[in-house]
């Protein structure tokens, strides 16, 4: 356990020391305002209050930047160390693989939770300005529900990310790598579940949909299916990783 | 402390390693010898368990590789090929992190980082970051770092490449301190090292040992007879001719230099026949300058063995 706390320690501190981090941060918490923003104006053209809850988390400006950042977090985890040859001195220590891949997601994890802290601040200001006479409002079912689902679709796209990571030494490989699968699935996804013309293949694109997910999450739905859907995704593909960490060493 | 036995290697394109066993003993400081490619790096990967073996198995302290990796790698200080380490950290973390992961005790921690801080002449830069440190300082840095966990056994790939006369000197200072309480193996392509510091020499060469011994018999297994050079002043076929009387003598080479006086190159079946050169030139009244024995380099010997090799 301590060997794994070290681990995470020393990926939150490598994060946290790389300006591409910054650069991710500023980026993604500019996107966070100009969708607050954008959500004020459309609240004070009519809209009600139930779905300006719902923007603050699945605001198309949020969920159409994820599939962009998140392999810019992930694209350094393997790549680096394999560059450096890092992994080597890693793996020549009594740490193991799978402990090495899971601090690794951890801290990745961590750092997207991080990008999405301003929003509570948004809920803050946005519960002090609603007039007294509305209640109900901020609503914590859905608010949480929100949480939730933007840590558990973050939780398959570092995932992915990271498993793109460690098939390459390149960073600019993987992060493309990891752009194109998310991205790639996302619109396509995104494409089946709201415009498809056969009903079993809008079906499937909303099983899948990341998109469709997020709105529904925000609304407070919490899907049992959806939620063993992206634990059992992210499981697999951390599993894949761990095999390619233990099988491509020279 | 190592026993290697029957080890293969296979890459999906060549054969690395071919069947190699060799033995190194505990307190033993062993040089290990090849051209680059000839598999020195695949091996010692694959002591440290990082590579998995085709074939054959590894003993480490008593410990079988393929079955007790932990119990291996504690027992053993890596220094990888080009010293691995992460740049962005400060010499401090980063043997703070690594004394973490080999296990090293909270409550010692501080001290063994501290001890070997001092062993590898770091006290200074400990808040340093690691990517603004030089060459030299980096490779102590890997080195401390390989001590940390009081391995028994260092396994050192190459811990000189790219440092300057005087760190190299540095470094194998230190190595050599370091052996009075460690078992080392030592790759390294640079003979002078292994000749300054090496008791023991292997050599691999396309993926199998071709020798295992100390630098003098390996010299003395590879040039069963003395070269014994001696400057005279004489007249080049007549003295030729007399050394080539003696029993045991042969005269390889004879030039008349600039100055008048001659060089012969002298064939002998032992380095002591020196004295009958002496003799025969106290007899004949030849003036004698220089006489001595050739020393053949380790360079000589290494090209040698692998040539050799090659050629069959």
């Amino acid at each position: 356990m301590s060997v794994f706390i070290s681990l995470l320690k020393k990926e939150l501190r490598t994060c946290f020391y790389s300006p591409i981090a910054y650069v991710v941060m500023f980026f993604f918490w500019a996107l966070t305002g100009g969708n607050f923003i954008w959500l004020l104006s459309q609240l004070a053209h009519g809209e009600s209050l139930t779905i300006a809850t719902q923007l603050m988390f699945s605001g198309p400006m949020l969920t159409f930047a994820l599939p962009v950042v998140v392999p810019l977090i992930t694209m350094r985890l393997f790549a680096e160390e394999r560059k450096l040859g890092t992994l080597e001195a890693l793996l020549t220590t009594s740490v193991r693989v799978p402990e090495l891949v899971i601090a690794k997601f951890t801290g990745a994890l961590i750092f997207y939770g991080v990008l999405w802290l301003p929003v509570f601040v948004y809920v803050f200001f946005q519960s002090r300005l609603a007039p007294a006479e509305v209640t109900g409002f901020p609503d914590g079912g859905a608010l949480f529900c929100g949480a939730i689902g933007v840590m558990l679709v973050g939780a398959l796209y570092v995932a992915i990310g990271l498993f793109m990571s460690s098939l390459t030494s390149n960073q600019i490989v993987a992060a493309i790598g990891g752009f194109a699968i998310l991205f790639g699935s996302f619109l396509g996804m995104m494409y089946m579940a709201y415009t498809a013309q056969s009903s079993g293949v809008r079906i499937v694109g909303q099983y899948y949909s990341s998109f469709a997910h997020m709105l529904d999450f925000a609304r407070g739905i919490l899907d049992s299916r959806i939620v063993v859907m992206y634990i059992t995704h992210a499981a697999w593909f951390l599993f894949a990783t761990v095999r390619i960490v233990e099988s491509k060493r020279a | 402390m190592i026993k290697v036995s029957g080890v293969t290697k296979k890459y999906p394109a060549r054969l690395a390693v071919d069947n190699i066993s060799f033995e190194v003993n505990r307190g033993e400081i062993v040089g290990f010898l090849g051209p680059n490619g000839a598999g020195k790096t695949t091996t010692m990967r694959m002591l440290t368990g990082y590579l998995p073996m085709n074939s054959g198995t590894i003993e480490v302290a008593g410990f079988d590789i393929a079955k007790y990796p932990e119990d291996v790698r504690r027992r053993i200080g890596y220094l990888p090929e080009s010293c691995p380490l992460y740049p962005e950290m400060r010499v401090d973390e980063y043997l703070k992190f690594r004394a973490s992961l080999k296990g090293v005790k909270h409550s010692i921690r501080r001290a063994k980082i501290n001890e070997v801080k001092e062993q590898c002449g770091l006290t200074e830069v400990g808040k340093r970051i690691i990517g603004q440190l030089s060459k030299g300082y980096r490779q102590r840095v890997g080195l401390a770092d390989s001590l940390v966990h009081d391995p028994d056994l260092l396994v050192l790939d190459e811990p000189t490449v790219g440092l300057d006369p005087f760190q190299i000197r540095q470094v194998r200072e230190l190595i050599t301190k370091l052996a009075e309480r460690h078992t080392i193996l030592l790759s390294t392509h640079i003979l002078q090292e292994v000749e300054a510091i090496c008791e023991r020499i292997l050599i691999i060469n396309e993926g199998k040992i071709v020798a295992s011994d100390t630098e003098a018999n390996l010299h003395r297994k590879l040039h069963a007879c003395s070269i014994i050079e001696m400057e005279i002043l004489a007249e080049k076929a007549f003295a030729s001719e007399k050394v080539a009387q003696i029993p045991g003598l042969d005269v390889r080479n004879a030039t008349e230099l600039a100055d008048g006086w001659l060089w012969l190159e002298v064939e002998a079946d032992s380095a002591a026949m020196r004295v009958e050169l002496f003799n025969l030139a106290v007899a004949e009244g030849w003036p004698l300058r220089e006489l001595s024995e050739q020393q053949h380099s380790l360079e000589d010997t290494f090209v040698q063995i692998t040539r050799k090799k090659g050629a069959e």
